[in-house]
């Protein structure tokens, strides 16, 4: 088969897997799966859209910033659907991706139909294409990142190097907490820069003490090493203060996309997930340290394959670990927050990566296809495991409702709210805060009968609904993210003594939400 | 006198006032007889005269066999006595009936009729050819002045070199008036400036705060796409960083009985300090020496160079010609004049302080026979050998190292025009005298150049190989040379966009959006630059409540974003070029570009007024002020 009819053949699966993706996400929708990643974007879309206010503040601080501008593209369509769309699609890319770097090494079709049974039926992977998050794109771009990385090792040129950092510039626009993953490249490229000095010594820590002791040897050692993490790193961490910039001149915090829940769905979803969590009695096995290496390679054994075909690659090797050292980073850093699925996908997907770039060298190759095939179907299998013992409730639903039609975490409730508040006539405006009450309002029809936080009349609905609104929503004491909000019971009690010429009236109550008319 | 050479003799019966044994012996002879060459070097002189045409004494003093002292001291000795001829009176008559080129290839003049004879300057005086010429041209006999070879060459270029350096002035102007810059602005462009600077006027009266926000908004992002566009460029310029056009194996295989000859102009302007270096870099080049036609372009009142080369203590690699004296006096201007003394199939120039790789005209020619008959010429990588000398030649570096490197490719692989560098292009010479060779009008003839042979449908391709050039360590000299490059750049524009329809045309859409971005944009964000980094400063130091008007938050968003993006993302392109260098100690300098920048703004404001005043005025660069010494770039 001619390299352009293998492409061709390869654009048509993906575009199938697309559509695959594209029905389970419709199907699981029908049934009432949501996330809360995909609500926090459709109700953003809808402000850039629909909004009437400080929508530039919205579009520029909304984060993860790229995947949100990635749904842009489908909200013609259909604003609920987008995030569905451009997951389905992007997974569908990720596919094309590893099988043209797959074809380019062999013509052997056995590989392409075992990557294809992977996508097709892994449950990390149809979380990925099917749930609407954002991992599409963590994925895409980890990828292209540790694909020209490997690249630069063969080639030693500018142009993959430098391509790996435009990569992770956008995996950290995909997902910030990537921007730690350049910590763990340090001794990395200084054993890039001890191997590539021109020594007679072939051992490393000899090379390490030589280039050391000789002052001019120190000072080339120093200057390669520093070039070549500035070219890796220089663009990820300038574009980071960039946009910090841009956040202390729009929003007065130089951390707003990370730390405020209107700009970061995750903010106050990862504390509300490990709290809820804390209440609960479990015997999974844990996220702590040096563990959560052992539960990447449980539930990813595919990576085990990796290390294999790089055995005698000392650079390589120690790429692989970047990853596990970035992870294990993440709970020391992030020590109240669960590791969400697409900090363990990346592993999956960086072990398809070594495969692809190292299947030429295998040689034999009936055995390799036989371990190839018994690792994916024991990867499928931890996979679906993996997301069933999950501690964040939203993968765990992902795959009940998958499995067995039952989603645990519907957002009927929401969804009743929504219906009520669209059923409210057009002129009749609602406060509602979106910090945690943004699955409504993406559940909204028309988001400009909303008084939200981006506006800035805001702040002063806060003081004088009355003036600005017929409706206020407030989160009730049994809603786990009352107390991060202003609009809970203890706003309606204060309201209530301050203005005693005004009274609210509850006119619709679900067990986390009160909507009041302001009379 | 040893019999070997007695062949060569032949009888000579000039009047010089030699009053030795050696009076009737021809000079070559001479000279081996004194030991200053060989027979075997006579012999081969003898057979490269016959083949090439050029009198012996020309090849003997010209391509590496007796210095003009030694030449000097020889003939002394045989009892010859050298005469000042500068002031020597002549007749327009007499040096109407002999060409430029055969008396520069004789080196010999004839100058007036004087007591029925001819008097005649020469270098040779046993130059039975030339007497012979004189004999049956002006039926007379010659009466003989020696004279040394190099006041020959200037009287002969300055007398009879006029019609050369007319053609050298106006052959474009005459046969391509659209190519040429003598007109800097014409009557459609000034009528289309004055009527946007009155349409905005007009809209600033009527809304100012509109305006001015379109305005700056447009500038925000005319600003980001071109840089957007060059990061987009250095990456596909790195992408073939290992591709090798030429590769060391087919260098190899070059046989040197077959290689062309070779021109290489050297145009200087008071440039004495250079010359023993350019001696050593010129004799340095892997290629056969008969094969090489190398014409150092002297000015006519630059007699330090001139005199440089006379006081040479050792023999010289190149031919001198002298310019006379002609407006404008730039350095196209007098490439052309050499341009009809050139002998070669390919061309190519250096300045005087250049190192180029030792293997770099072999490269160029297997390129060319590699490549397809419409490319007509090959650029080469410009580099310095002085980077850590300071700050300037540092930053210098790393702006050449990013351009050639990555630009150009850049821009080759996408096929879009090329501007050259200022030298290491190498050309088919035949091609470039039909496209009218250089501007003399433009002070970036070299980027007018690659343009215009786009536009004619021809191709330019870039090899591997590398000339060393003296970075500008001195700010003042630096920002003269830039300054002239930046007006350079804004009269090629303005040459080119005289009918920008045609021009589209010609270069279709990828060429005419290069030549946008590249001659057009790079003055315009240079002199745009202060303007948009002091909004910046004041936005950072003082309240902006006053011009908060001029900047609504989306306007904002937009002007700090491509600041910081445009300056980090040049800052990055330039460090990937010093990357692929291997020079890694310049990595951090790159940071300092914003600084650079604001030199460039000076120069870019410079030649504007320049161009506006003095539009072909040639601000000199003055080379041999730094003190690295650089070592000649053997490639093994």
């Amino acid at each position: 088969m001619k390299q352009r009819s293998k492409t061709l053949y390869i654009v048509i699966l993906a575009a199938i897997l697309a559509a695959y993706y594209l029905i389970w996400g419709i199907y699981l929708a029908k049934l009432g799966y949501f996330n809360k990643e995909e609500l926090f974007l459709i109700e953003k879309a809808k402000i850039v859209f629909e909004g009437v206010g400080n929508r530039l503040k919205v579009m520029g601080l909304t984060s993860p910033l790229l995947p949100f501008y990635g749904s842009f593209i489908f909200t013609g369509v259909s604003y609920t659907l987008a995030p569905i769309m451009a997951s389905a699609f992007g997974t569908g890319i990720l596919f094309y991706l590893v099988c043209s770097t797959l074809i380019k090494r062999t013509s052997d079709e056995f590989y392409v139909i075992v990557i294809l049974l992977l996508f097709l039926f892994h449950p990390g992977l149809l979380y990925v294409g099917a749930s609407g998050k954002s991992t599409y794109m963590v994925l895409i771009f980890f990828y292209l990142f540790f694909l020209n990385i490997f690249k630069f090792y063969g080639s030693n040129t500018t142009f993959h190097v430098s391509v790996s950092s435009i990569c992770l510039v956008i995996l950290i626009f995909c997902d910030y907490k990537f921007v730690w993953l350049t910590l763990f490249f340090i001794p990395l490229v200084l054993s890039i820069s001890i191997h590539t000095l021109n020594l007679g010594e072939k051992e490393s820590i000899f090379r390490l003490f030589l280039s050391f002791n000789n002052p001019s040897l120190r000072r080339k050692l120093i200057n390669k090493s520093m070039a070549i993490f500035i070219i890796l790193f220089v663009l990820p961490l300038a574009s980071i203060l960039i946009y910090k910039m841009l956040n202390l001149t729009h929003a007065n915090d130089l951390n707003y996309f990370i730390d405020s829940p209107y700009s970061n769905w995750s903010v106050l979803a990862e504390k509300i997930d490990y709290s809820t969590l804390q209440d609960t009695v479990n015997h999974r096995l844990p996220e702590i340290s040096i563990l959560i290496s052992a539960r990447v390679i449980i539930f990813f054994p595919l990576i085990l394959l990796a290390f294999y075909l790089f055995r005698d690659n000392t650079y390589q090797i120690l790429t692989l670990l970047t990853p596990f050292f970035f992870i294990e980073f993440l709970k020391i850093k992030y020590a109240k927050v669960f590791i969400a699925q697409q900090y363990y996908i990346i592993f999956l997907i960086l072990a398809l990566l070594c495969i692809v770039t190292k299947i030429r060298t295998v040689r034999n190759e009936g055995t390799f296809k036989l371990v190839l095939i018994l690792m994916i179907s024991l990867s499928i299998y931890t996979g679906y495991v993996m997301l069933d013992t999950s501690a964040i409730v939203e993968e765990r639903n992902f795959v009940s409702s998958l499995l067995h039609k039952k989603v645990i975490d519907s957002q009927e409730e929401v969804k009743n709210v929504a219906n009520y508040i669209n059923s409210l006539p057009s002129t009749s405006h609602v406060l509602l805060d979106d910090a945690i009450a943004y699955p409504i309002a993406s559940f909204a029809k028309d988001v400009r009968s909303l008084t939200l936080p981006y506006q800035d009349d805001y702040l002063s609905a806060i003081e004088a609904p009355q003036k600005y609104d017929r409706y206020v929503l407030i989160a009730n004491n049994k809603n786990a993210a009352n107390s991060y909000t202003e609009l809970n019971l203890k706003y309606v009690a204060l309201y209530k003594a301050a203005n005693s010429n005004v009274s609210l009236r509850k006119v619709f109550e679900s067990d986390n939400w009160i909507l009041y008319q302001i009379l | 006198m040893p019999e070997e050479i007695s062949e060569f003799s032949a009888p000579y019966s000039g009047n010089t006032g030699v009053s030795t044994d050696y009076k009737n012996m021809p000079i070559p002879e001479l000279l081996v007889k004194d030991g200053f060459m060989s027979v075997a070097d006579l012999i081969k002189i003898k057979a490269f005269s016959e083949r090439s045409g050029l009198s012996m004494i020309k090849i003997i003093l010209n391509f590496g066999y007796v210095s003009r002292k030694n030449y000097e001291r020889s003939l002394t000795n045989a009892g010859y006595v050298f005469e000042q001829i500068r002031e020597q009176p002549y007749e327009m008559e007499v040096l109407d009936q002999i060409d430029i080129k055969f008396a520069d290839e004789h080196v010999a003049l004839p100058l007036r009729k004087e007591n029925g004879k001819i008097v005649v300057i020469m270098a040779d005086p046993s130059d039975q050819l030339f007497i012979d010429f004189i004999k049956l041209t002006y039926n007379c006999e010659p009466e003989i002045i020696l004279a040394p070879d190099l006041d020959i060459t200037w009287l002969s270029h300055k007398l009879i070199g006029i019609p050369y350096v007319k053609s050298a002035v106006f052959e474009l102007l005459n046969h391509d008036p659209k190519s040429s810059a003598l007109i800097t602005f014409t009557n459609p462009q000034l009528i289309a400036m004055f009527s946007t600077i009155a349409i905005i006027c007009i809209f600033l009266v009527l809304n100012f705060t509109i305006t001015s926000i379109v305005i700056n908004v447009f500038i925000s992002v005319v600003f980001l796409v071109a840089i957007t566009f060059k990061l987009f460029l250095a990456l596909v310029g790195s992408r073939f960083e290992l591709h090798q056009a030429v590769t060391k194996e087919e260098v190899k295989q070059v046989v040197n009985d077959e290689l062309p000859i070779y021109t290489i102009l050297l145009p200087v302007y008071k440039e004495d300090k250079l010359i023993k270096k350019l001696v050593w870099n010129l004799q340095s080049l892997d290629y056969p020496r008969e094969q090489l036609d190398i014409k150092l372009l002297i000015e006519e009142d630059d007699d330090k160079t001139l005199n440089a080369v006379r006081n040479l203590d050792f023999p010289a690699v190149f031919e001198v010609i002298v310019i006379p004296y002609h407006m404008p006096k730039t350095k196209p201007k007098a490439c052309n004049y050499g341009l009809h003394f050139s002998r070669g199939k390919y061309l190519t120039i250096y300045d005087a302080e250049d190192v180029p790789d030792t293997d770099q005209l072999k490269k160029v020619v297997k390129l060319f026979s590699k490549l397809p008959e419409h490319f007509i010429c090959i650029q080469c990588a410009l580099n310095y050998f002085n980077r850590n000398e300071n700050f300037l030649t540092r930053m210098f570096t790393l702006e050449y190292s990013y351009w050639f490197d990555y630009m150009l490719p850049g821009l080759d692989t996408l096929d879009i025009p090329i501007p050259l560098g200022g030298t290491s292009n190498h050309f088919k010479l035949d091609t470039l005298v039909e496209l009218g060779a250089w501007d003399p009008f433009n002070v970036t003839e070299d980027a007018d150049l690659g343009v215009r042979a786009y536009a004619k449908g021809y191709k330019i391709a870039i090899v591997n190989s590398t000339t060393y050039e003296e970075a500008n360590n001195e700010p003042f000299n630096w920002i003269r040379q830039r300054s002239r490059w930046i007006k350079g750049y804004m009269q090629s524009y303005l040459v080119h966009m005289r009918n920008p329809v045609a021009l589209w045309r010609k270069i279709g859409w990828r060429g005419f959006l290069g030549f946008n971005f590249f001659i057009g944009a790079t003055p315009i964000t240079f002199l745009l630059y202060p303007f948009l980094l002091s909004v910046f400063i004041a936005y950072l130091v003082f309240d902006l409540r006053s011009i908060r008007l001029l900047f609504p938050d989306w306007v904002l968003f937009i002007s700090i974003f491509n600041l910081l993006v445009g300056n980090i993302l040049m800052i990055y392109v330039n460090m990937m070029a010093v990357f692929k260098r291997r020079y890694y100690e310049l990595i951090l300098f790159a940071i300092a570009n914003p600084v650079y920048w604001l030199m460039h703004s000076i120069a870019a404001y410079k030649g504007l007024y320049q161009l506006i005043i003095k539009p072909f005025y040639w601000e000199k660069t003055n080379h041999g002020l730094s003190k690295v010494n650089n070592a000649v770039n053997v490639v093994k």
